[in-house]
């Protein structure tokens, strides 16, 4: 059963961002609606699709990435025990059905994880396979769950997206899957559709993300409908992935079948699009400016462009020295 | 605390209650104990995470020297295949894992037999010279007796030079327990840490007045021992504020190394300054149009080979030096090179993630069914929850969380208005 290669665990994170793409329909909308959500989801669902067929021992996971959640379209959490034993299974039903979670009946009848395609207990309609077919149901009847709710709830609109929650999400479930599957060694990585624009105030969340990545041996791939991101830009740096920013949003499936649908294996192979240009410098805390050469403070790390006697981060006073660097040593000993 | 080979209670470990260990173990259906073993280890790193100190001032530019013992006693082959080889095949894995988590820090390396000290590499920030360097040492011939005060005086040389806000750290690996030192080693034991009692040591004696010298550098010096517990390296380390580790098998040993690798709390009277750093930037091919030309990096000049050759590099902003790699020294201008990402590396250590509550899933509703990072169904009756945001986690995530990944994925999807002020809070408790 166990191949040679363990197969591949693909995680996809959708940027769902509502005000980005209802932005987008608008510019479009007296053209022609070349770059809609639900464009972007099929392109995204024949690729899904794809990688599942590719090899029998492949994986997937799709995440959404919104603007005040992050959530699992596929699996769903219901049918994501597909490798627990056997005899929890019933039970699982049960308790779901209890909870009420899924009030639609009949997308309840197709919540079984891809380890229990065998079972035949539902054919799909047109004939498609069992797998594909709970993984398009899936995804649309997640989506549609998800940005129904969402209207309902708040009014206050944001316009960031939670990408790294996405992320951090995303390496969980990773970190499991390879857990359980050690004997295979699966191999993992991480898609990032983004379309919003970066957030400073996820930073943090964001590089711990991309380390961990790094750490696990995770690519993560970015493959960007809008603008540039710079914080994509490192994270694929960093981990080893590709990064690319689509020029025409129509050929979207084009690009992520021959860019992103190979694995790391075959990528050495193939001509792909050339690294990008990456900027490492820091931005500095007082002016969010990007700076050549700064003043770190020893205690917290803040990153500062100008010399100053106290640390706006963390307090700290400074020990006056003149001119601090080189020169501090010898100003010092003649005291 | 159990690992100074004695209990809570102050007491040795032999002295304590007989501990019939067998009992914590459960067979599960198939027969086997692995899922209780891994039990108890998950247990005990959740355990370390909880003692951590919260809110100290750590020392994040850390100057470490690590001493390894190479005498006799290193021949012992109670670790496979010997305690020399055990020894330096787990300081490569420390080495790279010091280096991941430190990014801007320095390690240099120290061996001591023969009754001497010799330096092994210098203080540097190249994980690839101290690994190789350590490989080197599996072949140097073990021989003759360490000598403690010796490796410590060649550390001190190099650390007191060292700038007053870094952390001055020297790391010993001792398998002997005997050490053959030319001097008092206590008197260089208290020149390490502490400028009291200073007017005893000026007896005009000029050995003295050197250690005199040194007392304002303190200097934190940590002892994991190989054998058994040796009374003057306990005094070491209780003088010093370092941790005195005594090994119980090689997992023991792996275990306290590891955990030189985050940061210690910083002392009391360290400096704090600005550091004047470089962001360079990184060039992937040289402009033709304004005649840039391929030139040689600054790391490899010294050597024979042609690797360094090209265009590809960082240039340091102040002096348009070429280096392969970050973060590094600029060698001409002074300037320390790093990245942004670099110093990200080491924000979690300066916020770290509250410990999550432990709950049972019996007193929980029943819609908590599955754990909100890794989907999986909570079948333990042990969760974790996160204080901040209330979702619910299983153990294995809990300590992904927290060992790994550094931010709570709950936390982390909420709208950046709420996370903003969090991270405020957090900074303000610092």
């Amino acid at each position: 059963m166990a191949a040679e290669e363990g197969g591949c665990l693909l995680v996809v994170i959708v940027d769902t961002n509502p005000v980005w793409w209802g932005e987008n329909c608008m510019q479009t909308e007296s053209g022609v609606d070349e770059n809609q959500l639900h464009k972007c989801l099929d392109s995204i669902m024949v690729f899904c699709n794809s990688h599942l067929m590719l090899n029998s021992e492949n994986k997937l996971a799709v995440l959404a990435s919104h603007t005040d959640q992050s959530k699992f379209l596929y699996p769903k959490a219901e049918s994501a025990t597909a490798a627990a034993p056997p005899s929890v299974e019933p039970r699982e039903d049960v308790i779901s059905m209890a909870t009420g979670e899924e009030s639609n009946d009949s997308m309840f009848s197709r919540t079984n994880g891809p380890g229990s395609c065998g079972e035949g207990k539902q054919t799909s309609s047109d004939g498609r396979h069992e797998l594909l077919a709970q993984l398009d149901d899936s995804l649309i009847d997640q989506l549609k769950e998800m940005i129904l709710n969402d209207s309902s709830q708040d009014n206050i609109l944001r316009a960031e997206t939670m990408l790294a929650g996405a992320l951090a999400l995303a390496l969980c479930y990773i970190h499991r899957m390879m857990k359980e599957h050690t004997k295979q060694g699966l191999k993992s990585r991480i898609l990032v559709i983004k379309a919003g624009e970066d957030s400073a105030s996820q930073y943090l969340p964001f590089m711990n993300a991309v380390f961990t990545a790094q750490k696990l041996n995770v690519p993560i791939d970015a493959c960007l409908l809008g603008k540039d991101s710079g914080l994509l830009q490192q994270g694929s740096d960093i981990t080893g992935g590709i990064y690319l920013q689509i020029p025409n949003p129509m050929g979207l499936l084009q690009y992520l079948l021959w860019v992103f649908l190979p694995d790391a294996d075959t990528r050495e192979k193939l001509v792909l699009p050339p690294r990008v240009q990456v900027d490492y410098r820091a931005a500095c805390f007082c002016h969010r400016n990007l700076i050549d050469i700064g003043y770190v403070c020893s205690v917290c790390l803040s990153i500062f462009c100008h010399f100053s006697p106290i640390c706006s981060t963390c307090q700290t006073t400074f020990k006056i020295m003149g001119r601090p660097g080189k020169a501090k040593k010898r100003k010092l000993l003649p005291k | 605390m159990d690992e100074d080979g004695e209990t809570e209670t102050g007491a040795y470990i032999w002295e304590g209650e007989y501990e019939k260990t067998w009992e914590a173990l459960r067979e599960d259906e198939a027969g086997s104990i692995q899922a209780s073993v891994d039990d108890i280890v998950s247990r005990a790193k959740r355990r370390r995470l909880l003692e951590r100190p919260a809110d100290i001032r750590l020392g994040m530019m850390r100057h470490l020297f690590v001493v390894i013992d190479l005498s006799s006693a290193m021949t012992d082959q109670d670790l496979r295949p010997t305690r020399q080889h055990c020894t330096l095949k787990l300081l490569e894995g420390f080495i790279e894992e010091y280096f991941d988590q430190n990014p801007i820090s320095q390690l240099g390396l120290v061996v001591t037999r023969n009754k001497s000290a010799e330096k092994l590499t210098e203080l540097g920030g190249n994980p690839q010279r101290h690994i190789t360097a350590a490989r080197k040492a599996v072949d140097m011939a073990c021989s003759g007796e360490p000598s403690l005060q010796n490796s410590l005086e060649i550390c001190m040389k190099t650390l007191r030079y060292m700038p007053g806000h870094t952390s001055r750290e020297i790391l010993i690996i001792l398998g002997s327990l005997t050490t053959c030192d030319p001097g008092d080693v206590s008197k260089t034991i208290k020149a390490l840490c502490t400028n009291i009692r200073l007017v005893n040591f000026l007896d005009g004696k000029i050995g003295l007045c050197f250690h005199q010298e040194l007392a304002s550098y303190n200097i934190r010096s940590s002892v994991i021992g190989l054998a058994a517990e040796v009374r003057v390296c306990a005094k070491l380390c209780k003088g010093t504020r370092g941790k005195y580790g005594v090994i119980l098998d090689e997992c023991h040993f792996k275990d306290i190394l590891m955990q030189h690798v985050s940061p210690p709390p910083a002392a009391t009277n360290t400096e704090s300054s600005l550091v004047r750093m470089g962001f360079p930037y990184h060039q992937l091919s040289a402009n033709v149009a304004s005649g840039e030309t391929p030139s040689m990096c600054m790391c490899h000049l010294d050597g024979n080979e042609e690797q360094g050759f090209g265009s590809k590099g960082y240039f340091c902003p102040q002096c348009k030096g070429k280096y392969c790699e970050l973060p590094v020294e600029c060698k001409s201008c002074g300037l320390t090179l790093v990245s942004a990402p670099h110093l990200a590396r080491s924000y979690h250590h300066l916020f770290p993630l509250d410990a999550s509550v432990e709950l049972k899933l019996s007193n929980i509703s029943a819609e908590v069914s599955h754990c909100y990072a890794c989907q999986v169904r909570l079948t333990e009756q042990l969760l974790y929850q996160c204080q901040k945001c209330q979702k619910f986690f299983c153990l294995d995530c809990d300590l992904f969380i927290h060992e790994t990944l550094h931010s709570c994925p709950g936390c982390a999807n909420k709208p950046p208005n709420q996370a903003l002020n969090d991270s405020v809070n957090n900074r303000n408790n610092t």
